[in-house]
């Protein structure tokens, strides 16, 4: 590192009201910019003033948009594709990304030449942030296609300094000579495919701690449990940080060298956190909640208080790295993946921080939720390494069940798949399978 | 470090106002019309990140 902390000290370390003042007052900008602009908001900020909102519990009085609405609002509507959440005349648009549509029919964010820079920068933040220098020659073993993750990551890094190579037409060993042959040292992928790298390197007889040059990771697509980031660091040798982000609202969170918890762009963004229960009164400090937020400089496809279904919960103490933005934990999972089973919330988040943090010997796995008549019945189906013998199956399958039942209350079946029988992803894994809604 | 946000502040304007009169010298043409565009998108970030600071 340079021995400078801050992409932009100014804000990175203004006073805590002094950033609450600054994105009231955007958000008021932007409620007006969208009411004028957007015929979504129009309709659905009817009889909201902006004027009027003065204080955070003002901000609470405006109605939360749901990603549903988000896919409404563009199916079957003109402007094509986009529908009634454009903002700005379609000749002004130069960038097109779309969610992955993993909960249902995809949404599709495109951006202004502004706008779109508007969303490299705050990822500059989360770079910087992460350690990130022009010294830095960054490899992305992914295709990045329509998902703007990687795409975000490639432009934030070529406008830090970094060399930027980008490791699209190529398969998982073929990468891993490229980012051996370029000597890259960072990396950005799914943690899923961070592991899946290590495991295809060892293959090739390639330690990726010994013959490769990769001091440090960025990692985006899909939550990233601790005990995974610690085993990432351990496979690779290399600092790992994790980032929050998404198409609809661009990169919003990252981790500082303090690698606890994730600081919010602000005052690029505003967070709030809400009761798991109500969805509508605010939860302090240290509670766990769900996350609402507002990107409040992008104004092409404004979103106002949109609700990520993300159960997360903001740190109570400062960060020691002096930045004074709120810092979030990503501990919860998704909502949409929490299930009461035999009166127990489960939330699939638990197996992987316990097979991650545990059970070294695990490579893969899958949790698979079937019901027997009315009985729901949790199913688990693990991976292990190729060095681990046959004879060590049955002692680690009752270790793993007993673990798991410590921690989630709820006792699993568990299956031993061999090498290779469980699926390998590249962008969003889908290690949790609920077979009792078809 | 203490940083002057209202000089700063004076010469991000400075770059729009001088964007603006390029833009009225170029009469439409495309290759200053777009770079112009370009660099209001960087005046744009510039403002969120230091003007706004001042109060």
């Amino acid at each position: 590192m340079d021995g400078k902390r801050y992409w932009n000290p100014i804000i990175e370390t203004l006073p805590r009201e002094r950033l609450q003042q600054i994105e009231l007052k955007r958000f008021r900008e932007l409620l007006r910019w969208a009411k004028e602009s957007s015929p979504f908001y129009k309709r659905k900020l009817r009889g909201i003033e902006p004027e009027d909102i003065r204080t955070m519990e003002d901000v609470a009085k405006v109605p939360m948009t749901e990603k549903d609405e988000l896919r409404a609002a563009q199916e079957g509507k003109e402007p094509y594709l986009y529908g009634d959440l454009l903002a700005v005349p379609p000749e002004r648009l130069s960038v097109f990304h779309q969610t992955s549509g993993t909960t249902g029919r995809p949404v599709y964010f495109p951006d202004t030449y502004e706008s779109w820079q508007w969303v490299v920068e705050v990822w500059c933040y989360i770079l910087y942030g992460a350690g990130f220098r022009p010294q830095d020659r960054l490899f992305l073993p992914f295709a990045y296609n329509v998902y703007i993750a990687f795409w975000q990551g490639h432009y934030a890094a070529e406008k830090l300094g970094c060399e930027v190579v980008p490791g699209g037409a190529l398969d998982t060993q073929g990468r891993i000579q490229k980012a051996k042959e370029v000597r890259a040292t960072a990396l950005m992928n799914t943690p899923t495919y961070g592991l899946h790298l290590a495991e295809v390197a060892k293959e090739m007889g390639i330690d990726p701690r010994r013959d490769l040059e990769v001091k440090k990771m960025i990692c985006a697509g899909e939550p990233m449990p601790e005990p995974t980031r610690l085993r990432m660091e351990e496979l690779w040798g290399a600092d790992v940080y994790d980032h929050i982000g998404g198409t609809e609202v661009g990169g919003w969170g990252g981790m500082c060298s303090e690698k606890k918890g994730m600081h919010v762009i602000e005052p690029h963004y505003l967070l709030e956190m809400v009761d798991l229960e109500t969805m509508s009164k605010s939860v302090p400090p240290g509670t766990k909640g769900v996350t609402v937020i507002t990107p409040l400089c992008r104004r092409c496809i404004p979103l106002i208080r949109f609700n990520l279904k993300d159960v997360m919960l903001v740190m109570e103490k400062p960060c020691p790295c002096g930045r004074t933005s709120i810092r979030v934990d990503e501990i919860g999972g998704r909502v949409d993946d929490l299930r009461k089973i035999r009166g127990v919330f489960f939330t699939p988040a638990i197996v992987e921080e316990v097979l991650r943090s545990q059970f070294p010997e695990v490579t893969e796995f899958e949790t698979v939720l079937t019901q027997e008549g009315v009985m729901p019945v949790l199913a688990l189906r693990v991976e292990f390494d190729p060095s681990i013998g046959e004879s060590q199956w049955k002692e680690l399958r009752g270790r793993i069940r007993e673990r798991l039942k410590v921690r989630s209350n709820l006792t699993f079946e568990i299956d031993v798949v061999k090498p290779g029988g469980l699926p390998r992803y590249t962008l969003k894994s889908a290690r949790f399978k609920d077979l009792t809604k078809r | 470090m203490e940083y002057d946000l209202r000089a700063m502040d004076r010469e991000i304007k400075l770059i729009e106002q001088s964007v603006g009169r390029l833009r009225e010298l170029g009469g439409g043409i495309e290759v200053v019309e777009r770079n112009a565009d370009s660099i209001l998108a960087f005046t744009y970030l510039l403002k969120r990140s230091i003007s706004d600071i001042l109060e």
